[in-house]
């Protein structure tokens, strides 16, 4: 067929096939010899200033710079259905070109511009902050490497990789700066990484990593400890310093899981496991941590529910004067009766309460039910009550006291709010401030676990505390040990030069007391001289009049 | 994009093996290529021990040069001791001059580090540009 003879029959199909020369779509005619024939208008745009006519495919897509034009002819030589393939213009214009065989002879090749539609696709499979990929294509790609790793027998392992203090950057400074950090980290993960490693953005400050090809565990290892090592070094963004660590969870597979979610899903567990351990390190997964974080998961969920469903106990144990011998008021010890679980210890639920963001919740209970139970007590009772660290924190501790009090009719001056070492380590200034503010209503404040947390006669100095509790690590068969007495007496001697008084805690045997008296001691608690005890007890307790309980 | 004028101190453990006098050669001359085409001056110092660099030029180029320094593996705890606008550059001809001692006694200048009291990890970032500043002026004036 000539072009001549061409034109004569588009001529003859007029008027709607005259519309080849000004279609979208670029056309080519291939004769029999594959050369080109001809060419409509877009093909010729494409192709320009080289003139097609009379050129192989092969020596047009040369001369263009056209990539991946190889396999044109491919289905056509095979006899196959024709399929499209990709055609890579040299100013990266994105082309699919469809060969098919005319039933006349010669060829037409149909090139349709799907560069917009490519990058598109590109974009909704990265993250638009770092230009990493995003959550979907991680899993996509994860999926295409792990089977391809089935077939070579190769290593893949999966990283989780989470910022930690971003949080506080991104609030202080702002949204802005917070988002140029997240690029500068994602700019050193992609340092850290070979060719053929993917990284992903799949969260706020989340990311992962896969890595294939490699030998494991050596290679997650090294990149395990750089990358906590390279995210963790200084910032300077935008004329600020800044400083963020890096916890890392890593899970191989084929050992950790074939599949790609059990992969990602035990990375996660292992991230979770590095952030536990103090993070700003990295931890591999293990059998078991799944049984671990799952019985973690089931105890939040009971957790959650234990105030509703009215589990929380409140125990008191009696404080005794040592000079008059009588109860002088009770601690509130908190309790949890679960069906099942039985009592459960508050060291290990009061962490959890802390994490999931409950415990002011259980402390406001702990508050209005202990100063409630206290109103019906002689008013000559105080009692006192554990405030967690967190609770300092709320900045509504006063308030969430006073109305305690208001609630209960309870005199302010009968109630003390106990505080660990633990609550002043961080804002001190904030807490202290509080402090001051609870002491301006006329709540009483006690230092409790003396002598065992860190700077403690920093703190002294600080806040003029009223009491000071004794740890029971310094009273337990003090008898039998001179530094444990040494110690004792220099706390109740440093208390009672501050003017504060001193509450020996944990005494358990006539020997400990004799000693503990003998030191100076003001009061004493401890299983000796009163188990903690339900309220309905104390009421009896009381009742029967005996205040005095040691001889 | 800032061009407000910046300065960045910091200091870190090197990891360079063998030979030193060269390695400081290289990096040099590769930094001071590298700053020369962004606008960022500064010094370096070295011992056997850490870098302490001063880093001043437009903030964003100041940032740029700090990232490329944070990604080598060379660098191990690097510690940013400041990072402030300045309203001038006190490094303003060097554009990465090497301080405290010539090239061929770098390797083994140990003892000039005592003299010089040039211990960064004592050093406040005001102090270690204020040590690298005397320094420089000090190998200016000397005689070549």
């Amino acid at each position: 067929m000539t072009v001549a003879s061409l034109k004569g029959t588009v001529k003859a199909l007029e008027p709607r096939s005259a519309a080849l020369p000004e279609m979208a779509t670029a056309v080519l005619i291939l004769d029999e010899n594959r050369d080109v024939e001809y060419v409509n208008a877009s093909a010729e745009a494409l192709f320009a200033p080289v003139d097609p006519i009379g050129c192989t495919l092969a020596a047009l897509f040369a001369s263009s710079g056209a990539t991946g034009g190889d396999d044109v002819f491919l289905t056509v030589d095979a006899g196959a259905e024709p399929a499209p393939i990709r055609l890579r213009l040299s100013d990266s214009l994105l082309l699919d070109c469809t060969l098919r065989a005319l039933s006349g002879g010669g060829f037409v090749l149909s090139m349709d511009d799907v560069t917009t539609y490519v990058r598109n696709a590109e974009l909704a499979l990265r993250d638009g902050l770092t230009g990493l990929l995003n959550r979907k294509a991680l899993r996509e790609r994860l999926v295409e490497r792990l089977s391809a790793a089935s077939r070579t027998g190769e290593s893949t392992a999966v990283f989780y990789i989470d910022l930690d203090r971003f949080k506080a950057v991104n609030d202080t400074l702002g949204h802005p700066i917070g988002d140029a950090l997240l690029r500068k980290v994602a700019e050193r993960l992609k340092s850290a990484l070979r060719e053929g490693d993917l990284a992903a953005r799949i969260g706020g400050d989340e990311f992962a990593v896969i890595q294939s090809g490699a030998p494991q565990p050596a290679a997650a290892v090294a990149l395990a400890t750089r990358l906590v090592d390279l995210i963790g070094r200084a910032y300077a963004v935008d004329g600020h310093m800044l400083h963020i660590g890096a916890s890392v969870g890593v899970a191989v597979a084929p050992n950790d899981g074939r599949e790609p979610d059990a992969l990602l899903k035990n990375a996660d567990l292992a991230l979770y496991r590095a952030k536990a351990e103090g993070r700003g390190c990295h931890r591999f997964f293990e059998p078991g941590m799944d049984e671990r974080m799952q019985a973690r998961r089931s105890m939040e969920i009971d957790l959650r529910r234990a105030l509703a469903l009215k589990q929380f106990e409140i125990a008191y144990q009696p404080q005794i004067d040592l000079t008059s011998n009588n109860i002088t008021g009770f601690e509130a010890l908190l309790r949890w009766r679960h069906p099942t679980r039985g009592i459960v210890s508050p060291g290990d639920f009061i962490p959890l309460a802390a994490e999931i963001g409950i415990i002011g919740a259980i402390g406001e209970w702990v508050l209005r039910t202990a100063c409630m139970q206290a109103a019906g007590w002689p008013e000559s009772l105080t009692i006192a009550v554990n405030i967690a660290p967190i609770q300092f924190r709320s900045g509504k501790l006063v308030e969430v006291v006073t109305a305690a009090l208001a609630l209960s009719e309870l005199s302010a001056q009968r109630l003390e709010v106990e505080i660990t070492e633990g609550a002043l380590l961080e804002d001190t200034v904030d807490v202290l401030r509080t402090l001051s503010r609870l002491r301006d209503v006329g709540v009483s404040v006690s230092m409790d676990d003396f002598g065992t947390g860190y700077s403690s006669l920093a703190y002294l100095q600080m806040f003029p505390f009223d009491k000071i509790k004794i740890d029971q690590c310094f009273v337990r068969d003090m008898d039998a040990h001179a530094d444990r007495r040494a110690i004792t007496r220099a706390i109740i001697a440093l208390a009672s030069a501050l003017g504060m008084r001193t509450v020996a805690e944990g005494v358990e045997t006539e020997a400990e007391l004799l000693c503990i008296r003998a030191a100076g001691c003001d009061e004493v608690q401890g299983f000796l001289t009163g188990r903690p005890m339900p309220a309905a007890a104390v009421t009896a307790l009381l009742q029967s009049a005996h205040l005095a309980l040691v001889a | 994009m800032s061009d407000d004028l910046y300065r960045l101190v910091y200091y870190s453990h090197n990891a360079i093996r063998g030979d030193a006098a060269n390695a400081i050669t290289s990096i040099l001359a590769k930094s001071q290529a590298n700053n020369q085409r962004v606008g960022v001056t500064g010094a370096l110092m070295f011992n056997r021990g850490c870098f302490a660099q001063v880093l001043e030029g437009g903030r964003d180029a100041v940032e740029a040069v700090f990232e490329r320094i944070q990604q080598d593996e060379r660098h191990g705890d690097v510690s940013l001791l400041a990072f402030d606008a300045v309203p001038s550059r006190a490094f303003a001809n060097w554009s990465m001059g090497f301080v405290g001692a010539s090239m061929v006694d770098a390797a083994c200048f140990g003892s000039l580090v005592q003299q010089s009291g040039f211990d960064p990890a004592r050093m406040t970032g005001e102090a270690l540009f204020e040590t690298l500043h005397r320094l420089a002026l000090e190998e200016e004036g000397a005689p070549a």
